[in-house]
Formats: structure tokens, C-alpha cells, sequence
């Protein structure tokens, strides 16, 4: 359990998939304006990440692997096999959530065709694989990660909502100053590798 | 739009081209891949005596290295009771080609202390000198590191060091593999101490005193160097047995 | 999108219009600081110009296919299954470049590693085939292609130009400046007049990229007013 918490801890804070590896830009620079949006894409980000990682990795480890189900090395259909997973559980979760509850896909509906192409998404599967996790340490992982995401992405939003009442040089509004803070955040963040993780055992 | 019927042909003719070509593409490189990899690891095991080869092996081309490696490297498998270990054992614990350059140490880094299989290679240079090269592995910042380390014919002596990471930060951790100056720091360093005792090379935070068993840190990067630390500390008491029969 | 009018007339013709599918990508359209695209990669590969030069050179690779193909087939793909079959083509395509990569560049396959599969969501990519490919034939979508490609390709080895010399003192893995005899121009020995350079750590780090990125940002749009953010 507690390396399990340990992967939760490491990728929300150290590993953070926005501000450390600067993953999912495109749609974290597009969507931070205001607090609110940025808060449904969050939640987007962590519901998918942490449904599609566990399949990704059973798919990795019974379909693909040399110890798979078809017992040869099919590691070169795994990128198209993870994105069309993504793709498909991207729609999935679109269509369920449109039917049980309207209210959550008024909120979270918009932007979820965002997040097929956010590359957190499958650079999380990706790192699953390089990391060689098991099933409950890639759920882990997924939930660990969205969740960094999420406080990355709301973080950014209520600071370019403050910014908005400075004055900032005309060439540097809006996407300019953006890369700027998520660069001064990155920086921020490096200073929680610090963090003990044997503490947390 | 088009009807059910013609979505599915389509899928289906799509999947069967994508993954014929794929397939025919894979099988086709597949060979030189396999030959890239094999030679990626000569090199890092190669580059852990680098000052003692003639020309660099950046200048080297692939088939000079694969050269030197078959002239000049002796290569064989040990456990921690300090044993040899035959080519049928080898590949029994799941590497085909059953020799040492096989053994993958990151595969073996899962596996318990007991049945941990550690590959062992002893470089000769043109006059005959001998020195040793082991493989470890360890735990940094981020995720895995490891590396080669050379020894001389004591086996105390350190006469170089690769290191090799799967995701350090480049700029910070990265730089045990990247900074050659941080390495060359190792060279000379001593694995015994002079009542004959094994003590590793420690990593010190704020400067060493340039004592034998002691290296500067990298500013930045304390959790991934302290983990190069724990993994000299380690990786080598695993060789000690063999060492220890090897000097009798 | 006011680009999918373009080119209404087909033919292999290469004249104005042409040009401009080539040329704006790289200044005016760039798909990095201006439209926003493709910025994950950027960073992550831009520490040395090689890599970025790879990755650029994969990039355009890739852009230039998956338009050409995708275009060739816009009539006949379903609509219902577009943005899975579009997500297939370049899946394969950034596959072929893996195993490419793999057999004749080892140590980049080794470096770029899961940054080469994060190509399929490049959001240039995507967005070129959504925007252009699907409405144009297969020449100007190829053209189209390589312009977004080369305009991305640009901006990546810039960045990485900036950083890498001034955090190693390199130009392309060559040692260039820094205060140690093995590089071309020490900076430490006597009577040198760049003896003020110390290769900067910070560059190196994934944060500056970020910055390299705003100051690019701000010079292009203090150059181009019309492309300042007016919300």
C-alpha cells in the first residue's frame, strides 16, 4: 500500500505531468483563462487518464508482450493501439456521461474530444510502460498524475485571471505571459523533488 | 454519410493494410535493431575503460567496436556466493544468447539477492594488463540508473565509470551519464580500505576532501547522486565473494 | 478556418498560393507561437540541437503523409469513424518513424524515447489534417503539410540553439565556449576575451524552455503587431 501511495505522491507532485515534463500544453495553454473551464478539463483529465491507463496496461502486458496471448513481440501496434484506446474511451465515457448525468456533461462535455489529443494522456501510458508498473501501480499512477494535472492547469488559470488587471508589454499578453508563468511554476515545482518518500512509508 | 455496411469494410481494410505493413516493416528491421542494441551495450560497458582504449570510441565505427569488444573483453556470469555460472544456466534463467553481454541488469534488479545473475568481464589491453568491469544498478531520482564500473587488477582501485539513466533531469541528475569531469572524479578511488575492509565510494554534499572513498556531489541533484552511492555500496558487495576468490 | 478556402482550383500548379502554403506556416501561421500547437514536444527535445533536428525532421515526416494521405482519402473515409481513422493513419505513420529511427540512429531512438510516440498527439498534426487535409486535394495538403512541419521544425531548433549553447556551450554536441581546454574557445584561459562565460545549468533545465519560448514569443509579436492577443 504504501508504494502505492508513494507512485500516487511521486507523480502529482515530483513527476508532474504538466510541470515537469510539460505535457498536455496545448490544451492546458487553450483552456486556462478562467478557473471554471479549467476546472472541467481537470476533472476530464483525471477521469481518463485514470480508466485509460489500467487498460493500456493489460493491453500491453496480455496483447502485446512476447508472454502475451499470441505469444510473439507485437510492441510495434502498441502506439496505435493505446491512442485508438484512448480515442474510443474518450467517446465512451462522452456518451455515458451524456446519458446519466446531463448536468456533469454540461460542464465536462466540451472538452472531452479536447483530451483524446492531450498528450498526458498517452505520454502517461507511455511512461507506464517505460516504468514497467503492474496493474494497481498504473492505476495509481493515472490517478496520481491527473491529479497533478488538474492543480497545474487550475493553478495557471487563477493566476492569468489575476494578471489580467497588470500591465503587461502589449507583445507578451495573453500566451506569452502564459509560457512565462508555467515556465516560473515549473521552477516552483522542482523544489518538491526534495520530498522524502520514505516518510510516507 | 455513409451506412453501417460501408463503415466496417472500411475499418476492416484499413486494420488488415496498417498492420501488414507494420508487421512486414518490424520483421524487416527487426534484425538491425537487435544489432543496434547489442552494440549500445558494448559500448557502455566499453566506455567504462575509456582511458585506457587508444583512439575514443566516439571515432570508432560500430564494426571496430564489436572488434575490440571480441579481442580484448573475457566475459562471464558469477552469483553472489561468488560461483561461475554455466552458458545452460544462463539460459535457463530467460537469456538466449547466454553470455554475460546478454544478462539484462535491469531485468535482474527485480529479482531476489540470492538468484540475482551478475555479469563480469575482464578487459586486456595490448600489453597484457588486465582490469576488471561489473554492471550495477540502482534506484535514482526519477527511476532506474546503472552503469559499468571498471576496475584494476587489485580489484580495489576504481579505473573508471559509465553511468546510464532511464529519466534523470537533463541538466541535474542527467549528469552523471553527461558530465565527464563528475565521472573522471572516480577514477583512482579506492573499494578497500587499508585494513583490508570493504568501503565504497560515499558522495559528499558540499565537497569532498579528495579522501579515497569520497567524491563531490552534483549541485541540484543530491537524491540521484546519494542514489549512484547506494548503488556502488550495493552493486559491488554483491562481486566481493567472487573477488575475494579471484585474488587467492 | 479561413485557409480551407484556399486553393479551390486543383492541378499541380506551384504559384502564389502555393508559396503561401509553404511560407506562412514558418512566420505569420507558425503553428508554435502562433497558433499554439505542438508545444509539448518542443520543450522536452530542445536540449540539444540534434535531438530537435531529428525530431523536427520526424515531425516533417509525419505532417507531410498523414495530410497526402488523409486528403486522398477525405471522400471515402465514414464520418462517423473520421477522428479514429485520422488518429490510425498518423499512429502508423509516427510507428514507421520509431522503427526507422531505431535501426539507423540508436543513441537518438535512446534519447528521443517516449517523445518520438508522443508525435501522435501533436496537436499540429491533428489539426492540420481537421483544418486543411479534409477539404483540399492531396498536393496542397502535402505542401500544407510540410509547411506546418518545417514551421515547427523552425521554432525547435531555435530554442534549442539558444539553449544548448548558452547551457553547454555547444553547437550541435561541439563544444563551442566554457572554461575548460577541451572546448574550441576556453573561456578560462589568460588573456581570452569571452573569460566571463560559464555555461549556465539553467538552460538545460525543462523551465527554460518555457521562458526561451515567451521571449521568442514576444520578439515575433514586437515585430508583427497584428498578432498581439487583444483579450
Amino acid at each position: 500500500m504504501g508504494e502505492l501511495i508513494n507512485i500516487f505522491i511521486k507523480s502529482a507532485f515530483i513527476e508532474n505531468l504538466a510541470l515537469s515534463y510539460f505535457l498536455g500544453m496545448c490544451s492546458y495553454l487553450a483552456v486556462s483563462k478562467t478557473v471554471k473551464t479549467a476546472f472541467g478539463l481537470g476533472l476530464a483529465v483525471i477521469f481518463v487518464l485514470a480508466i485509460t491507463m489500467p487498460i493500456n496496461w493489460a493491453i500491453n502486458t496480455y496483447l502485446l508482450g512476447e508472454g502475451g496471448m499470441f505469444g510473439t513481440d507485437l510492441t510495434f501496434l502498441r502506439l496505435i493501439l493505446f491512442i485508438a484506446v484512448i480515442a474510443s474511451m474518450v467517446q465512451l465515457v462522452e456518451m455515458v456521461v451524456e446519458k446519466y448525468s446531463p448536468s456533469l456533461y454540461n460542464s465536462l462535455g466540451i472538452f472531452l474530444p479536447l483530451i483524446t489529443v492531450n498528450c498526458a494522456i498517452l505520454g502517461g501510458s507511455l511512461f507506464m510502460v517505460s516504468k514497467e508498473y503492474g496493474f494497481a501501480e498504473s492505476v495509481s499512477f493515472g490517478l496520481g498524475g491527473g491529479f497533478g494535472w488538474f492543480l497545474a492547469i487550475i493553478a495557471i488559470a487563477a493566476i492569468r485571471e489575476k494578471i489580467r488587471y497588470s500591465d503587461v508589454p502589449a507583445p507578451l499578453r495573453g500566451l506569452g505571459m502564459a509560457f512565462l508563468l508555467t515556465g516560473l511554476m515549473g521552477l516552483a515545482f522542482m523544489s518538491l523533488m526534495g520530498i522524502d518518500l520514505a516518510a510516507f512509508n | 454519410m455513409h451506412s453501417t455496411n460501408q463503415v466496417i469494410k472500411f475499418v476492416l481494410i484499413m486494420t488488415t493494410l496498417v498492420a501488414l505493413t507494420l508487421a512486414g516493416l518490424f520483421t524487416f528491421l527487426k534484425p538491425v535493431h537487435e544489432a543496434n542494441e547489442a552494440l549500445y551495450n558494448k559500448k557502455a560497458i566499453l566506455s567504462a575503460v575509456a582511458t585506457k582504449l587508444d583512439t575514443p570510441l566516439s571515432e570508432m565505427s560500430g564494426e571496430q567496436i564489436e572488434d575490440l569488444f571480441k579481442t580484448s573483453i573475457d566475459q562471464k556470469v558469477v552469483n553472489q556466493r561468488g560461483e561461475e555460472m554455466s552458458e545452460a544456466d544462463v539460459v535457463a534463467a530467460g537469456y538466449k544468447g547466454g553470455k554475460a553481454e546478454h544478462v539484462k541488469i535491469r531485468k535482474e534488479k527485480k529479482k531476489s539477492d540470492a538468484d540475482r545473475l551478475l555479469p563480469f568481464y575482464t578487459y586486456t589491453n595490448a600489453k597484457g594488463e588486465k582490469s576488471y568491469i561489473v554492471s550495477i544498478v540502482g534506484n535514482g531520482l526519477w527511476d532506474e540508473i546503472w552503469g559499468n564500473i571498471a576496475l584494476e587488477a587489485d580489484g580495489s582501485t576504481i579505473a573508471g565509470v559509465a553511468f546510464d539513466h532511464q529519466g534523470e533531469t537533463p541538466g541535474l541528475g542527467a549528469e552523471i551519464k553527461d558530465n565527464t569531469s563528475w565521472k573522471n572524479q572516480f577514477s583512482g578511488k579506492e573499494l578497500y580500505a587499508a585494513n583490508g575492509d570493504f568501503k565504497s565510494i560515499a558522495v559528499v554534499k558540499g565537497g569532498s576532501k579528495g579522501g579515497p572513498h569520497e567524491v563531490d556531489g552534483i549541485s541540484g541533484a543530491t537524491i540521484t547522486a546519494d542514489g549512484v552511492a547506494e548503488m556502488m555500496d550495493r552493486g559491488m558487495s554483491y562481486y566481493q565473494p567472487y573477488f575475494q576468490k579471484i585474488k587467492k | 478556418m479561413a485557409e480551407a478556402a484556399v486553393a479551390k482550383k486543383q492541378g499541380m500548379t506551384f504559384g502564389k498560393n502555393e508559396k503561401k502554403l509553404l511560407v506562412d506556416p514558418l512566420s505569420t501561421n507558425n503553428p508554435i507561437t502562433v497558433q499554439v500547437l505542438g508545444i509539448c514536444s518542443a520543450l522536452a527535445v530542445t536540449t540539444g540541437m540534434k535531438n530537435s533536428l531529428v525530431m523536427a525532421i520526424a515531425v516533417v515526416f509525419v505532417t507531410m503523409f498523414s495530410s497526402l494521405i488523409t486528403s486522398a482519402l477525405r471522400n471515402a473515409i465514414p464520418k462517423q469513424v473520421r477522428m479514429i481513422v485520422q488518429l490510425v493513419i498518423i499512429a502508423t505513420l509516427v510507428t514507421i518513424v520509431e522503427l526507422t529511427l531505431k535501426a539507423v540512429s540508436y543513441d537518438s531512438y535512446k534519447q528521443l524515447s517516449v517523445f518520438i510516440g508522443l508525435i501522435i498527439t501533436n496537436c499540429i498534426v491533428m489539426g492540420r489534417l481537421e483544418a486543411f487535409a479534409m477539404g483540399n486535394d492531396p498536393y496542397r495538403s502535402a505542401l500544407d503539410g510540410i509547411g506546418n512541419g518545417l514551421g515547427y521544425g523552425v521554432i525547435l531548433m531555435a530554442i534549442a540553439f539558444v539553449r544548448e549553447l548558452f547551457g553547454k556551450g555547444e553547437f550541435f554536441g561541439l563544444k563551442i565556449i566554457g572554461a575548460s581546454p577541451e572546448y574550441w574557445v576556453d573561456t578560462a584561459a589568460e588573456g581570452s576575451w569571452m573569460g566571463w562565460y560559464q555555461p549556465n545549468n539553467l538552460m538545460i533545465l525543462f523551465p527554460a524552455a518555457m521562458f526561451v519560448i515567451a521571449v521568442m514569443i514576444w520578439i515575433h509579436r514586437a515585430w508583427k503587431p497584428q498578432l498581439v492577443d487583444v483579450s
